[in-house]
């Protein structure tokens, strides 16, 4: 019946993704907003139109991709993983193999998109499933501990298979977005290059964005229907606590399968999209960093959701730009004049290499941290602090923020 | 008068007299895929259309023919609200058979009184709760044929015992049965008669055992069409429709609820929503936001202490608006009982600031946001409680009516609001107030044909020129409305020869969120005391609050704190009565007054006899110097 909220009839419209309008027109407006963004027309976000912003974006989308399937892993079925960037490597590889150029220096047969994509998956889950009985065995930390392994065994292997991976330091070229029906010279349909697309002109980097965008959502559809299914639920159980979900029926074994195998397909598609994204990639890129990234996306986003998900890869994809635009801002401020700000910010930013400062643009230049390096120090004190406040993420302060005014004018 | 808006009309003029299972068959023809009822299960509303609904009852009715239930037969239904409850109800009346309800808190004893005084033959009971208590009295009820249970769990150590019936199994039964005499149920719908009695309404009785009253079709289409189709009683002069939703939570045994209910549904096509159970109700009402809601004055009172207390549980920064959009609504609230129960132009341009900072909201989360009209009866409520209730922008009236008069008589209209009067008698019914004793007496349609074996009882209840003798003692205010001042017998004469309605000081105590009960004494006596209950939660709450330990009902009403704040209370009524009626002592009950135990009715009201025996030595410690 209109107008209210709570009456379920059905459990379809119980458990709907979008149960109420307010959920459906914000839903559509997000997805209106993200659509226009290349033509520079919404107000207020026409810089996002640029291409490096674009490029950052993009990149936001695979990471969601990738956050989604460890958020599967960890915020789902509550299984610590620090392998993630395992199997991104695994389904990169698999993908550079498949798609590579055959005349290259490397592995590679040459077969399009809707091949080497998917198999990047599927080989991925099929070695995430393969691993899963040794995690089945341990919980918790000593799980990190074996997943870590995982990451060292991993990075020994690409360094040394050469044909495959280029070898350390060197790596190798990565199939580009381009989709082809089989093997013929001109793809179908390229997002790599600028040009027009059904006579709208549009650059690379807004084609591109058009595709990983279409990727994140379908994988963000796919992970909000797991939660809400018999399979979502179940890993919600062992997350809970597993003594009690194998009680009630539900088969631990096989769902802690089930979720390293889907994870890990979410963790393959990742890294084939990303490594493809960014062209050419040295086999240290799938290291323990790439791990805690994911890891941060997932507890900063707030574990267990898919809005977190995204909220926390857009704040730890976005977050070393906005460190780089403000250390920039304030050197122009120091370098300026001898206003008070000014004064103030010179403790904060090194200018040159003889002046002291907690962050420094110039690299390897005087004392002081760059911007990587004051990254790294932010996500781990981020981690720190929403771990001890706020476990439930940036979803979670939205989620109070939500209650609080739910609630309205009672607090219960 | 009576307006009957979207109401389908008879169908031919062989089909006999229209009773509320016509009134199914109906609705079921008219709009056969809308929504009848819901009930909540597993989780969510599961929807019954009037098509499945009279289909259930067409099946149930030969069911019941199938089980040898004959005209006149009784049907006991001892179960909380389902929809069971309405399908067996209607069923027996197609059948023209007599529906009796029981009390879900109805002990044992009372289940033998109850089904051996009505003499039913088929018997229903909810679960193994339920069963248990007919199965503990059994030997004494032979007439007891079948007994049809609604719940499959808890009955498997009477699997043997063939007198019971599972409830889809007796469906089967009836669909059976319809297959092999199509139409048999259509045809004693069609010799159905006005005059046919249709339940036997128990009355609680507060002194005594309780008496079946004997209502009749013609007295509940008497009821329907002269109260429930009044046009003015609903703001905006619409009456009922289908758009309604309808909470269904109190015994439907009661009078009260199967007019709000089961009468309004097949009168004007409401729907009826089924709440899980009494404690859920709360939560039910936020999820259904019923557009037409009774509830009698316990259930107000428990919603106004509700807000009180979390408002005061808020935080800081929402206690302000909180306090904020109360002190409009008090505002708003005396304007109104002022004016008619209508906004005066201050209170309008109040309710138009609070509206969208805190009465909206705070409506929204009581479940009453939807709500176009709204009543209080079956008992006193307290002037208070409607006034704080009409500044929050809820339409609340009071009216008045008894069992014996299918609850017809007086009720508050829109624009004629006096709080403090139950309202105006409904137009073209006999009301007199006798001049002499101060008695209301009626004399309609709706008045019943008397007590069920007992014609003693009956004619008592008459006046030697047929008029039903209430035994509410009324006063005319204005000389339109009705203000009732006590039950006849319930008067205190004190030893000085005052009269005194205890329960208006009373309801004045119950005011307050703190008192669940109070019971007045001073018949024959030298000053007014009483016997005051709290409300154990919000007394709890409050001195959890206050850092005071308790332990128990009896440990918390009786720390000196406590009794220090209902000292308050009862001063504060005190100061609004005469020098007489003011209460000089009172003690705290010591325990929580429950039905099983005998010391309330079934609908809560108090046995004054009953409470007198039992705390007789508090009471008498009063009146010691």
């Amino acid at each position: 019946m209109r107008g209210r909220p709570l009456l379920y009839t059905s459990y379809e419209s119980d458990q709907a993704i979008f149960n109420t309008m307010a959920k459906k027109v914000f839903a559509g407006l997000g997805l209106l907003v993200l659509v226009l963004l290349p033509f520079n027309v919404v107000p207020g976000l026409g810089f996002l139109a640029a291409g490096d912003w674009l490029r950052l974006l993009s990149t936001v989308a695979i990471f969601v991709i990738g956050g989604l399937g460890l958020n599967i892993l960890l915020g789902l079925a509550g299984q610590v993983s620090l392998g993630h960037a395992f199997f991104m490597g695994v389904g990169a590889y698999v993908a550079a193999v498949l798609g590579g150029d055959p005349e290259g220096v490397r592995l590679g047969f040459g077969l399009p998109l809707w091949i080497w994509l998917p198999a990047a998956g599927i080989v991925a889950a099929l070695i995430g499933i393969a691993f899963g009985p040794a995690a089945v065995r341990v919980r918790g930390l000593y799980l990190a501990f074996v997943t870590l392994g995982l990451v060292f065994v991993g990075d020994y292997v690409f360094r040394n298979w050469i044909s495959v991976t280029g070898g350390a330091e060197v790596g190798r070229t990565f199939p580009p977005l381009q989709f082809r029906l089989w093997k013929e010279e001109e793809p179908l349909i390229d997002f790599t290059s600028d040009g027009a697309w059904l006579g709208i002109e549009l650059i690379s980097e807004a084609k591109t964005f058009y595709f990983v965008l279409a990727a994140a959502l379908l994988f963000m559809l796919l992970a909000k229907n797991l939660q809400r299914t018999r399979i979502g639920r179940a890993f919600q159980s062992i997350r809970d606590r597993d003594i009690a979900a194998e009680i009630m029926g539900v088969d631990e074994f096989r769902n802690k399968l089930r979720a390293f195998g889907i994870s890990s397909f979410y963790a393959g598609v990742s890294g084939a999209l990303l490594a493809s994204f960014v062209g050419t990639v040295i086999p240290s890129r799938w290291d323990l960093f790439l791990s805690i990234q994911f890891i941060a996306i997932v507890l900063i986003g707030g574990a267990g959701t898919v809005a977190g998900v995204v909220l926390g890869t857009s704040f730890v994809i976005l977050l070393p730009r906005v460190v780089q635009d403000a250390t920039l801002w304030m050197q122009d401020v120091v370098k300026e004049g001898d206003s008070l700000l000014a004064t103030l910010l010179d403790l904060v930013v090194a200018t040159d290499s003889t002046d002291f400062g907690l962050v420094n643009t110039l690299p390897g230049i005087g004392p002081g941290l760059s911007v990587f390096q004051l990254n790294q120090v932010i996500y781990g004190l981020l981690i720190i602090g929403f771990l001890i406040f706020e476990p439930l993420g940036l979803y979670g302060i939205w989620i109070k923020i939500r209650n609080y005014w739910k609630g309205w004018p009672f607090t219960y | 008068m009576t307006t009957l808006v979207d109401r389908p009309d008879a169908l031919s003029a062989d089909v006999g007299y229209r009773t509320v299972a016509t009134m199914v068959r109906e609705w079921a023809e008219k709009m056969p895929d809308a929504v009848a009822m819901r009930e909540k299960d597993y989780g969510i509303w599961q929807e019954t259309t009037w098509r499945e609904y009279w289909d259930t009852v067409v099946d149930a009715a030969h069911a019941l023919l199938a089980l040898g239930v004959a005209e006149g037969d009784r049907v006991s239904i001892h179960s909380e609200d389902r929809p069971e409850w309405v399908i067996l109800d209607m069923a027996t009346v197609a059948v023209r058979g007599i529906t009796v309800g029981l009390y879900p808190t109805n002990p044992a004893a009372e289940v033998e009184y109850l089904v051996s005084d009505s003499g039913a033959v088929v018997h229903l009971v909810e679960d193994q709760e339920q069963a248990d208590k007919v199965m503990e009295v059994i030997d004494a009820l032979p007439g007891i044929k079948k007994i049809i249970h609604t719940e499959p769990r808890g009955f498997r150590m009477w699997r043997d015992d063939d007198r019971f019936l599972f409830w889809d199994d007796f469906l089967h039964l009836g669909r059976k049965h319809r297959e092999a005499n199509p139409g048999e149920v259509e045809r004693i719908m069609a010799s159905a008669t006005g005059d046919d009695v249709m339940t036997l309404v128990y009355t609680s009785g507060t002194t005594g055992p309780p008496k079946g009253a004997m209502l009749t079709n013609a007295n509940v289409r008497y009821c329907i069409e002269t109260l429930i189709g009044l046009t003015e009683r609903l703001p905006g002069n619409k009456p009922p429709n289908p758009d309604d939703s309808i909470l269904t939570y109190l015994p439907l045994c009661h009078v009260a609820e199967r007019i709000f209910s089961t009468w309004h549904q097949v009168g004007y096509g409401c729907t009826l929503n089924f709440a899980e159970s009494i404690e859920t109700v709360q939560q039910n009402l936020r999820e259904i936001q019923p557009t037409l809601f009774f509830a009698v004055p316990r259930i107000w009172e428990r919603i106004h202490a509700t807000i009180a207390i979390k408002g005061r549980d808020g935080t800081w920064f929402k206690r302000i608006w909180f306090g904020l959009g109360m002190s409009f609504a008090a505002v708003i609230g005396r304007q109104r009982v002022g004016n008619d129960g209508e906004h005066t132009a201050l209170s309008r341009l109040l309710y138009i600031i609070g509206y969208p900072i805190v009465f909206r909201a705070l409506r929204e989360r009581i479940g009453l946001r939807r709500l176009r009209y709204s009543a209080s009866g079956a008992a006193a409520i307290a002037p208070e409680v409607i006034r704080d209730f009409l500044g929050l922008g809820i339409p609340l009236y009071e009216l008045y009516g008894m069992t014996e008069n299918a609850a017809v008589a007086t009720c508050n209209l829109p624009g004629r609001n006096k709080v403090g009067t139950v309202g105006e008698p409904y137009p073209g019914i006999g009301f007199r107030i006798d001049e002499e004793t101060g008695e209301i007496q009626t004399k309609h349609a709706a008045v019943f044909q008397g007590y069920w074996n007992n014609p003693e009882q009956t004619a008592e209840t008459f006046t030697e020129d047929g008029w039903l003798k209430t035994g509410d003692v009324g006063e005319w205010v204005d000389g339109t409305h009705v203000k009732i001042v006590d039950r006849m017998k319930d008067i205190i004469i004190t030893s000085g020869g005052k009269n005194i309605s205890p329960s208006e000081i009373e309801n004045s105590l119950k005011a307050s969120p703190y008192v669940k009960e109070a019971m007045v004494i001073g018949d024959g006596r030298k000053y007014i005391t009483a016997l005051i209950g709290i409300e154990f939660d919000v007394v709890g709450n409050w001195a959890t609050r206050k850092g005071i330990p308790y332990t128990t009902y009896r440990d918390l009403g009786e720390k000196p704190e406590v009794v220090e704040l209902i000292q308050g209370v009862v001063n504060e009524t005190n100061s609004k009565f005469a020098r007489v009626e003011n209460v000089r002592k009172f003690r705290m009950i010591p325990k929580e007054l429950d039905h099983e135990d005998g010391e309330v009715t079934a609908t809560q009201k108090i046995k004054r006899n009953f409470m007198g025996d039992m705390f007789g030595e508090l009471i008498e410690g009063m009146y010691r110097s």
